[in-house]
């Protein structure tokens, strides 16, 4: 029944969920266990005060027993004595009379605590004080006293011992009702002490065990994760084998057809263009474009595929500089098409250098290609700090990063903003090859140089209003 | 009858026939023999150690039995061979292929155009430069 509805707990619940449910039920286990300890503790305490007051009822009954008795032995002595004489029993009757006070003086200081029993121990003591000045009195008189003298002391003290028979008696009951309360008191603690080690034991138990439970779930379920994460890892890696094989394949194998396409079509022409009909001139010139823009996709398709791969470790690089680079690769055309490049002051950065030339030309070369007719190019670079949440497509684990973000912006034809994710995609093209020339394959290697540095590339356009390209790198370098 | 001679090692037909072509297309007068890998190759060199060594030699590396690299690092280590000039004429054009070549002593690296026109104008250039330009050991 509770395995049931663990697992229950363990299909429905999230992992944050399951983590808050394995924190609540840790807290509330620990929270029980100080709760009840305190309350065992005051349970404690109350028991020992309760079996210390049975042992202190206990020694104030065996205190009056011992006056009881020393009382009668010192009676018995007496009686001894006027009857029979000698001077045995009044020493001991004597004897008796001195330990009885060491008693009293106990007693009281036993029930010191209790006022009505300490009302009754004074009692004792004037009755017991008034019955050894008898005593004392007759064993001081010398024998032989006449019978009826005798006779009244002894009701004298019969009288007395009566007396003080009676106090001790209603002592001796009163301590026995307070044994009887406190042995019940003392007995009832007892038992819920019990109870409560009990109550401890299971409810700690309990918690700590459904915790317990959780946590190997969640234990098993990170393993199962982890196995998972390294199977994917390995398939990654596979693939990458496996693209940089077709990279090769690509290179060598695909290109060789090729060429023995284009070098016979170009050797008829060549050698036999005289004799040929016109049409098939055309024709041949046909399979000549074709295998050249095949072999174009080709070249281009390898040059991506090595970015994907790269030997160089990144370098700290100052963006004006790559900068300054492209310009000058550039200079012909920006001079050309009369490229204003208005740029703010850029950052320095961990990167691979001869990427961020890659993408920084690709990026200034596709806003030339793509202005307006009868306008000159304009591509302002601007630059800022952005956080990880400004970014839409953000992955979770970057949302808390800093990023430097840089804009280009330029005032070309621009693009729909449908397609801002498509221009990225390998050999998409949103114009035919008539209108404007190349692959598709810049921006490609834009993105994957981007990812390359765990970075963001960001486009957005709209139609006839120019483009802007947002370039997210992190402030602090993430390479794996 | 001409003396010097031109040997390539290609196992691919298609590029003998062209390479040959580009040959008669420039009228370049000498005698060029074709080798379809690289055990062809070596044999026909020790067969006729003794008589005047070819001009230059046109080498593909990725043929079957003993391969272009392979044939470098025997001629290389052969004190009789080793002063013919071996032009490397390959497909690849990747870094590695390039820098393993001229360490093992290639003498040059020349990728195989894409077109017949400048396939004809390549051959025509390496000859002049192999027979016309450069001095080679007699």
């Amino acid at each position: 029944m509770k395995l049931s509805s663990l697992r229950l707990l363990d299909r429905t619940l999230s992992e944050l969920q399951l983590t808050w449910a394995i924190r609540f039920l840790f807290g509330i286990s620990i929270a029980l266990i100080v709760a009840l300890s305190y309350s065992y503790h005051t349970i404690n305490r109350e028991l020992v005060y309760y079996a210390g007051r049975v042992d202190h009822t206990q020694e104030v009954q065996i205190t009056i027993q011992k006056i009881a008795s020393s009382v009668f032995i010192t009676d018995y002595h007496l009686k001894n004595y006027l009857l029979l004489g000698g001077e045995d029993s009044k020493n001991e009757a004597r004897q008796q009379l001195k330990i009885l006070p060491v008693f009293t003086d106990l007693l009281d200081s036993l029930v010191d605590d209790n006022l009505a029993q300490n009302k009754r121990a004074q009692t004792l003591r004037g009755e017991l004080r008034a019955f050894s000045r008898t005593v004392d009195s007759l064993v001081t008189h010398a024998l032989p006293i006449d019978q009826a003298s005798q006779l009244l002391s002894l009701r004298v003290d019969t009288k007395q011992l009566n007396r003080i028979n009676q106090t001790l008696h209603d002592m001796t009951s009163v301590e026995i009702l307070l044994m009887e309360n406190r042995i019940k008191s003392r007995d009832n603690y007892e038992q819920q002490v019990y109870r409560f080690n009990w109550v401890i034991m299971v409810v700690a138990l309990l918690f700590l065990s459904s915790s317990f439970i959780l946590l190997d779930r969640e234990l098993r379920r990170n393993k199962m994760y982890r196995l998972e994460l390294e199977n994917k890892i390995q398939n990654l890696n596979r693939s990458n084998e496996e693209l940089e094989q077709f990279a090769y394949v690509a290179s060598h194998d695909l290109q060789e057809p090729l060429r023995k396409i284009r070098s016979f079509s170009d050797r008829i022409v060549s050698q036999h263009a005289p004799s040929l009909p016109q049409e098939v001139r055309y024709m041949l010139e046909k399979i000549d474009v074709s295998a050249k823009r095949m072999q174009l996709l080709i070249d281009n398709l390898l040059s991506f595929s090595r970015i994907v791969r790269t030997n160089y470790s990144p370098k700290l690089t100052n963006l004006n500089t790559i900068l300054l680079e492209v310009k000058n690769n550039l200079s012909e055309t920006i001079k050309e098409k009369e490229v204003k490049i208005k740029s703010q002051d850029l950052p320095t950065v961990a990167a691979y250098p001869m990427q961020m030339v890659q993408l920084f030309q690709n990026l200034i070369s596709n806003s030339i290609k793509y202005s307006k007719d009868g306008q000159f190019p304009e591509i302002a670079i601007n630059y800022r700090l952005a956080h990880g949440t400004d970014i839409p497509t953000v992955n979770p684990s970057h949302r808390e990063l800093q990023f430097h973000l840089i804009e280009f912006i330029d005032n070309g034809i621009g693009f729909s903003p449908e397609y801002a994710d498509k221009i990225f995609v390998i050999f998409q093209r949103l114009h035919g090859r008539d209108q404007y020339e190349g692959t598709g394959i810049g921006l490609a290697i834009c993105r994957r140089v981007v990812s390359n540095h765990n970075g963001y590339l960001i486009a957005e356009g709209k139609e006839g209003k120019g483009a802007k390209f947002c370039l997210y790198l992190p402030l602090q370098p993430i390479f794996n | 009858m001409i003396d010097h001679s031109i040997l390539m090692a290609d196992d691919d037909a298609d590029d003998r026939f062209l390479v040959q072509a580009a040959f008669e297309d420039n009228n370049i007068p000498y005698n060029v023999l074709f080798f379809e890998d690289g055990e062809q190759l070596l044999t026909h060199l020790k067969n006729k150690m003794n008589e005047v060594a070819p001009s230059f030699i046109l080498l593909d590396l990725n043929m079957p039995k003993r391969d272009g690299r392979d044939v470098l690092k025997v001629l290389k280590a052969d004190s009789r061979l080793r002063s013919i000039p071996i032009i490397i004429f390959s497909t690849s054009k990747a870094p590695d292929d390039v820098d393993s070549s001229y360490r093992l002593g290639a003498n040059s690296y020349v990728v195989k155009p894409t077109s017949y026109e400048h396939l004809k104008d390549v051959i025509l250039k390496i000859s002049d430069f192999w027979l016309n330009t450069a001095l080679t050991p007699s």
